[in-house]
């Protein structure tokens, strides 16, 4: 290796955002080098063939963050005990159905493995750690980038325990950025979808005809962001002296679109098939918290198994839809001298290509 | 809904229920229940009206007559007769008899010119509705309003008579069913109850309704209120302008569900029968205007919305004027 050479040990780097994260570092910055944490061979070949020759400057290093120490090996830890400069912590189960002990596991312990071992290195000068913008969990209304607490309570334990996780941080011995991306809709403005989640499932029982009811308001704001937003804001803080101590909503903010209006037009445009219109498919009716509860406690008590799995799969995010949510945004936007694209620029394709490809991803979330 | 110098309108309402009735509790020991008696009952139902030597043609005649003899109509002043029910031999079968291999003209053995005849509607001309559900009664009832107000009939008689599948069991989708038969009048100029608005949204797509079983369940909601909306449109009401919501007797939690996508509270709803009558398949709605009235929880003038859905499927709503 090239002396000079900037070293960031990233973990979840193999994940959707860690991929784009590490491309876009690699692309941004030549003297940077990558240590990136794996858990298996086969991830690390999937980010060798997504990086292409990229991926000469990345150094795999096998290990698990719900080890101590990371379980990393003798040698591993002294390389990166030398080389790191910076740490990006991404790794994290995003799996909104988890138990609390499972979400703790990973997102809660795991930052403390990372924060504990990298706070060991005398080399390193800076944490990127990526949030969540829900850690806001059951709160509504504006929520601004320095608000750091919620006694609001959470919807599901992935929000507790990467809000948990971010106490950890800041208490830590370590200079820290803390980035907090509102969820993920599609790779970039091109609507282009690589890995379905959550939102996607959504979706997908919507345009199935499976998605009777939603809490939420129609002018209640649907935040999501692109993959590529999500990277180059971290490509961008990575090298900064000046955002210690600094957090960041990595949000659409006031580029966001009524749920209502997103709604419609996502009918509008899968309604263009004269297939899928001549099934009469209606718009999910949007409701209280209260009423969808009932509705969902009623499918829990008494509907078939397909449908229970349905419901019981939403009930674990579906309710932030009821917990409006106005992101600021202005310290991110100022700080990156960029901001999220407009929803309203992508989302028509993205749910334009989700149909087209017969939604043939299996969707990452728990049923 | 709206231009018409006349005013239609129900002005009168009877049904007719077999003799026999059976609690929850009772049908669960028969083995006529797929959910446990303690669920039924927690969604509102108590009893149902059990057919046990009855016809459904006996109870449409039994409550066509009741509503002709208690409202003094003159048979010959009914100008139409509209039928919706069970057809053909199965309209004749007793509850107690085996039904039988139908005769090739046996098809032909109308209940509908049976209920002419044994009415004495000399002057009324006959229409039957099939495929409707539990939504027939409303598609008779907005058929009478139109006849009224294109061919200036002056006295329609609507009858419904349903009775659950021979196979005896009584619940459909967490909703009990009774056996029942409605008779329904109205009339042109009618002093109650007038025709403000009426709806239908029907959805062939959801025609299996085995196959498709939840995404009906999925699409009921949504559409109901999309619906009553366009019933409440028609009426030119908003939600908050209606009194009484007169429902069709499935269970109160998918009313309640549905009152609060209107937006509308619980006490609107006009439910007592759904724990004493049961889901009647197309009678609930008319049966419970009827006991509303009677019970005197109606004042004249009141707006009232009806909703029902059909398996088939139709969702369908009628604004009224009490």
């Amino acid at each position: 290796m090239r002396p000079g050479v900037f070293t960031v040990f990233i973990t979840g780097g193999t994940g959707l955002i860690g991929r784009a994260a590490i491309a876009r570092l690699l692309r941004q910055h030549p003297d940077v080098r990558i240590a990136a944490l794996v858990r298996s061979g086969e991830r690390w070949r999937s980010l060798v063939t997504t990086l292409g020759p990229l991926a000469a400057r990345v150094v795999p290093v096998r290990g698990d963050i719900t080890c101590d120490g990371l379980a990393l090996g003798r040698g591993a830890h002294h390389w990166l005990e030398r080389h790191s400069r910076a740490v990006v912590h991404l790794a994290a189960d995003t799996v909104f159905s988890r138990s609390r002990d499972a979400a703790r596991a990973v997102n809660v312990d795991g930052t403390r493995h990372v924060l504990e071992l990298a706070s060991s290195w005398q080399g390193v000068e800076r944490l990127v750690h990526v949030s969540t913008a829900f850690v806001a969990g059951g709160r509504d209304g504006f929520i601004a980038e320095q608000d750091n607490g919620t006694g609001a309570g959470f919807v599901n334990p992935y929000e507790w325990s990467k809000y948990e996780a971010e106490r950890l941080v800041r208490d830590g011995p370590l200079p820290w950025i803390i980035l907090r991306p509102s969820t993920v809709a599609c790779d970039n403005v091109t609507g282009t979808v690589t890995q379905l989640n959550a939102l996607h499932f959504a979706l997908r029982l919507c345009y199935q005809g499976l998605a009777a009811l939603l809490p939420g308001a129609e002018d209640a704001p649907m935040d999501v962001v692109t993959t590529h937003y999500v990277a180059r804001a971290i490509g961008a803080v990575m090298l900064r002296d000046d955002l210690a101590g600094e957090t960041l909503h990595l949000c659409a903010g006031s580029r966001s679109l009524a749920l209502g209006e997103l709604l419609d037009r996502t009918f509008h445009i899968w309604a263009r098939d004269e297939s899928w219109k001549r099934r009469g498919h209606i718009r999910p009716a949007l409701t209280d918290l209260e009423t969808w509860q009932l509705f969902t406690h009623t499918v829990d008590e008494l509907g078939d198994p397909a449908l229970r799995r349905v419901t019981h799969a939403l009930s674990h995010f579906i309710p932030q839809l009821a917990l409006p949510k106005w992101f600021d945004t202005s310290r991110a936007d100022a700080a990156l001298g960029f901001c999220a694209p407009t929803v309203a620029s992508y989302w028509p394709r993205m749910v334009e290509k989700l149909a087209a490809v017969a939604w043939e991803q299996r969707c990452r979330i728990a049923a | 809904m709206n231009g018409a110098a006349c005013a239609p309108g129900i002005s009168a309402v009877a049904y007719a229920f077999p003799a026999v009735s059976r609690s929850v509790q009772e049908l669960a020991r028969a083995g006529l229940l797929h959910s446990s008696p303690d669920t039924l009952e927690s969604l509102g139902f108590g009893q149902v009206h059990v057919a046990t030597s009855e016809s459904p043609y006996e109870l449409a005649l039994e409550a066509a007559r009741a509503l002709l003899r208690d409202n003094d109509i003159a048979p010959d002043s009914v100008t139409l007769l509209i039928y919706g029910g069970l057809a053909g031999s199965a309209a004749f079968a007793r509850a107690d008899t085996a039904p039988t291999a139908p005769r090739a003209m046996e098809r032909y053995r109308y209940p509908a010119t049976r209920l002419q005849f044994d009415l004495g509607l000399a002057n009324a001309m006959v229409i039957a509705l099939d495929q409707l559900a539990c939504t027939t009664l409303f598609a008779a009832v907005r058929v009478a309003r139109a006849m009224c107000l294109t061919e200036g009939m002056a006295r329609v008689l609507c009858v419904c008579s349903e009775f659950t599948a021979a196979d005896g069991a009584r619940e459909a989708i967490f909703n009990c069913v009774s056996d029942a038969a409605c008779a329904v009048l109205v009339e042109r100029d009618a002093p109650r109850n007038r025709l403000r608005g009426s709806a239908q949204i029907t959805k062939g797509y959801y025609w299996d309704a085995d196959a498709l079983r939840d995404e009906i369940i999925a699409s009921y909601f949504p559409t109901a209120r999309h619906a009553v909306q366009c019933v409440l449109r028609d009426a030119g009401w908003r939600p908050e302008d209606v009194h009484w919501v007169i429902p069709h007797n499935v269970s109160l939690r998918s009313w309640q569900i549905l009152l609060g996508l209107l937006g509308l509270p619980n006490a609107r709803l006009w439910s007592r029968n759904i724990a004493r009558d049961g889901h009647t398949l197309a009678g609930d709605n008319f049966i419970n205007l009827r006991d509303a009235m009677l019970e005197g929880a109606i004042r004249p003038g009141e707006r009232l919305l009806l909703f029902s859905y059909g398996y088939g499927a139709h969702w369908t709503a009628l604004a009224l004027e009490a």
